[in-house]
């Protein structure tokens, strides 16, 4: 659904590229998602699919079409951005943010129609907001504020959905229950793109995972095939382990405390 | 909002229409009003009412809606309570370009075009610097480009009146404190059609101002083109303010106290909240003129500085609901 | 009288803001007509706004914003028929029991309304622009008229004769300003020319100009104000400059006087060290208007001991 074709991105004035012939793509039905340290290059990927930074090399393409060639309503239609921050200067009610979501499918003239309010409602039905439509969006919580924004994301109506560090500030409980939501989405059909650092909270529900390194992709694959000690602590720069629990059955990385020397298993 | 407040709006701004047109060194009753409008009556009042009064409370009006559509758009689209419509050099610009008409010795007719040529030329040196900075369409570097022409236009000030005489000083000046004494009927119809059009297009784009609410990049994620939209609504919202300094001099505060008071009245939507801008603008200004006129008996204390005294006390309770 | 009948509507035209080439193809169209048209007791003057004059029926309402402009009124016998002036229009005496409107800058147009006058005398300065577009939109006469020197004392007196009817008055008060003054040329011939400063602001330091009364005055009684090249009737110099310029006297008013005698820097001038400090009547210099053959003679006796009285 969306794939990225060898993308290099510079930022202007800078020395080097912020990335550098990354290719992958984030299919329908399966969750995707991008990890690396800070730096490598997450946000860069999200900030050029958005157009907001120009590429200097290769392509973002959504469903076929070059992205940058679109315009940018079509391009919303297509695909829903939930953004790392966003600074609301003043409060307004859950409803109202979410039906932010329908701007691309709205005209110029025309106002909120039947399939605006079914959208809106539909997608704060699926995110397990309805109940907090009236509350005033400076009053929830930190969890209900991110299921907040995925409600207005999935009031776009389109066939993905990219994360950029949707998890931030959340705790384990809140954690989870996104990442639930947003593999159930997955499975339901969208193509969900993810961006984070939370690796093993990935680990567990990703299908595909792309490790980022100073820009180029460092590994790419199922979470068994990246989450690998020595590939992660070269990506790091931190001794680590990668262990496996039978009740978790998907692998987890566990940094250790720098006094330990490196070693070299982590019993995968 | 219900429609009661709507209307209890539109009705208070009637109300002081009606009050400015009433009161002043000679006080009418409305049914005087109502007869000098049909040209019945005494030859002075039906000159006062039709020619000094009523063209005077209606530019009021029209300063105010311009000066509050233009506050509620900037603020709405830089996320930021502080900004107001002169953010991008145009009260400088307007300044700049009545002072030296003033000190060229032109006609008087010719002060308002220069002081919309000079507003007019400073947002574009604004844009242009932004645009030589590198960044695009971030509104950050464009506030900042508009706070480097807004201090050179105040040193330009400066070195013009540094040398002038006396008379230009104080015509200078007097300009520079707004006013809407020299209303005409032209004048009017003018800023009518620059309020109205510039009005109309940014409540069309009010929906913009919501998506950009979001913040820069998450407006882009919602489909907005955000560098073109960025650009339309400071230029046109400089473009109406342009045309009030041109009509009235520089009146502040308007533009930034305005939209705060839309937002307390539980406005949320930007088209909403830009009428309402426009209603409470509108009553603000002439409300104040009619104070100008009436505080001091035989003087008139300048429209500029009665907006600015209700600033004060304005940010005050601001302040202290704050807390 | 066909020029002087296109020049009327020229004036009026311009008021109306009509493009060039609209003017000239009404003006010639005018100008066609007036030939034709058979002269008339109507005179064709200007203001010193540009605007034209119609000197018709003897004006009885008259309302005069310019202290010069009421003294003159006065002067010429028409004080009787002033219905109202100007908070600064104190002179002549009788002056002050005329009702005041308030300002010479920016009036209250209302408040010259309701004295129903018919007749509105403003200072052409560029704030009075807008009162007398609203007056003329009224319907009232308004004359403006900017009085800085002699000359245009002479003429707007002349002018003011006309408009009250009784041009011969007015020719006397000329006539005997200009006797004084001519009477006053002739004694200082001969005599000294001491060069003089005139302070009107002390926070910056404003001087008066070459183009005000006062310096021609001096001129007259023999001395020579330093800043005489300047055009305006005053304006803005560095006191650095004064110093550079060394006058031979400083002319204050009495408040000045102490101000500039304490003030450090102004001990910078020679004249000021050397206590050539003349301290004059600041009333007889407030306006230019009748008093100004006595004005030139208090200054003149001051700069010039000789020619005082023994």
């Amino acid at each position: 659904m969306i794939s990225f074709d060898g993308v290099t991105v510079r930022y202007p004035r800078a020395a080097a590229d912020a990335v550098a012939s990354v290719s992958f793509a984030a299919e329908r039905g399966m969750l995707t998602a991008v990890v690396g340290p800070n730096g490598s290059g997450k946000s860069t990927l999200v900030r050029s699919l958005l157009g907001r930074l120009p590429v200097q090399a290769g392509a973002i393409l959504v469903d076929g079409q070059v992205a940058g060639g679109m315009h940018r309503r079509d391009l919303a239609r297509k695909v829903a951005v939930v953004t790392q921050r966003e600074e609301l200067a003043f409060p307004v009610s859950v409803r109202d943010y979410v039906s932010l979501g329908r701007y691309a499918h709205r005209g110029l003239f025309s106002t909120e129609g039947v399939g605006d309010n079914a959208a809106v409602g539909g997608a704060m039905q699926s995110a397990g907001v309805d109940a907090l439509a009236l509350r005033s969006v400076d009053e929830l919580s930190g969890g209900e504020w991110q299921r907040v924004r995925l409600a207005r994301a999935l009031a776009q109506e389109t066939g993905a959905i990219v994360l950029d560090e949707p998890t931030t500030f959340l705790d384990i409980g809140h954690e989870m229950a996104v990442f639930e939501l947003l593999h159930k989405l997955a499975r339901g059909g969208l193509a969900i793109l993810l961006v984070s650092h939370q690796l093993n909270l990935v680990a567990r529900f990703a299908d595909h995972i792309i490790l980022l390194h100073r820009g180029k992709v460092a590994a790419s694959g199922p979470p068994d095939q990246v989450m690998r000690a020595e590939i992660l602590e070269r990506v790091y720069e931190w001794p680590l382990v990668v262990a496996r629990d039978p009740a978790v059955g998907a692998p987890a990385l566990i940094p250790l405390r720098a006094a330990r020397p490196i070693k070299g298993d982590g019993g995968v | 909002m219900k429609a009661a407040r709507w209307w209890g709006l539109a009705a208070l701004l009637v109300i002081a229409v009606v009050a400015s047109v009433a009161v002043g060194t000679i006080a009418f009753s409305p049914s005087q009003i109502v007869r000098a409008v049909r040209g019945l009556g005494d030859p002075t009042t039906v000159f006062v009412v039709r020619f000094l009064r009523g063209p005077r409370a209606l530019l009021a009006v029209l300063v105010g809606a311009g000066l509050g559509i233009s506050g509620g758009a900037l603020q709405g689209t830089l996320r930021n309570p502080l900004a107001e419509p002169y953010l991008l050099g145009v009260s400088g610009g307007a300044a700049v370009g009545a002072v030296l008409a003033t000190l060229a010795g032109l006609p008087p007719g010719a002060l308002p075009l220069a002081a919309f040529a000079g507003a007019i030329l400073a947002v574009v040196v604004t844009f242009f610097v932004a645009h030589v900075s590198g960044a695009r369409g971030d509104s950050r570097t464009l506030l900042m480009a508009g706070v480097v022409v807004g201090a050179f236009a105040n040193a330009a000030i400066m070195l013009a009146l540094a040398n002038a005489t006396p008379d230009t000083i104080r015509n200078a000046v007097w300009w520079m404190m707004g006013s809407v004494a020299d209303a005409s009927w032209s004048s009017v119809l003018v800023l009518l059609i620059y309020t109205a059009l510039a009005g109309g297009f940014l409540v069309l784009l009010g929906r913009d101002i919501d998506a950009l609410a979001l913040g820069e990049d998450a407006a882009a994620g919602l489909g907005l083109n955000v560098d073109r939209s960025l650009r339309r609504i400071f230029l046109v919202a400089s473009l109406v303010a342009a045309a009030t300094v041109a009509s009235a001099g520089l009146i502040g505060f308007v533009g930034l106290i305005v939209p705060h008071m839309a937002r307390a009245l539980g406005l949320t939507r930007a088209r909403s909240q830009l009428l309402a801008c426009a209603l409470l603008g509108g009553i603000l200004v002439v409300l104040a003129d009619l104070a100008g006129r009436v505080a001091m008996p035989a003087t008139e204390i300048p429209l500029g500085a009665i907006t600015a005294l209700v600033g004060v006390p304005f940010f005050l309770i601001k302040l202290r609901r704050l807390r | 009288m066909p020029f002087v009948f296109s020049c009327l509507s020229f004036g009026s035209l311009r008021s109306l803001r009509l493009s060039r080439s609209w003017r000239l193809s009404c003006l010639l169209l005018v100008a066609a007509v007036a030939c034709r048209a058979a002269p008339g007791r109507v005179a064709t003057l200007h203001d010193d706004f540009g605007r034209a004059i119609t000197v018709g029926p003897v004006p009885r309402r008259i309302v005069s914003l310019n202290p010069t402009t009421t003294d003159i009124l006065f002067a010429i016998g028409a004080g009787g028929r002033i219905v109202g002036r100007s908070e600064y229009d104190v002179w002549p005496d009788s002056a002050k029991l005329v009702p005041s409107l308030g300002g010479a800058l920016r009036p209250s147009v209302e408040a010259v309304l309701r004295a129903k006058p018919d007749l509105v005398i403003l200072y052409a300065s560029a704030d009075n622009r807008g009162a007398a577009a609203q007056l003329a939109q009224a319907g009232v006469p308004t004359v403006a008229l900017r009085i800085d020197h002699l000359a245009q004392f002479r003429s707007a007196t002349r002018l003011l004769g006309r408009i009250v009817g009784d041009s011969a008055r007015a020719e006397t008060v000329v006539d005997t300003v200009d006797a004084s003054l001519d009477r006053l040329r002739v004694a200082a011939r001969g005599l000294s020319r001491p060069t003089v400063f005139v302070p009107v602001w002390e926070n910056p330091v404003i001087t008066v100009g070459g183009g005000s009364f006062m310096t021609e005055l001096l001129a007259i009684g023999g001395a020579r104000n330093i800043y005489d090249s300047l055009t305006p009737p005053s304006a803005p110099v560095a006191l650095e400059d004064v110093i550079r310029r060394n006058p031979d006297f400083v002319l204050a008013t009495a408040d000045q006087d102490s101000a500039i005698l304490k003030s450090a820097r102004w001990r910078a001038l020679p004249a000021v060290r050397a206590g050539r400090l003349l301290a004059y009547d600041s009333n007889l210099f407030a306006r230019p208007s009748v008093q100004m053959g006595m004005a030139a003679w208090a200054v003149a006796r001051l700069v010039h001991p000789e020619l005082r009285p023994r």
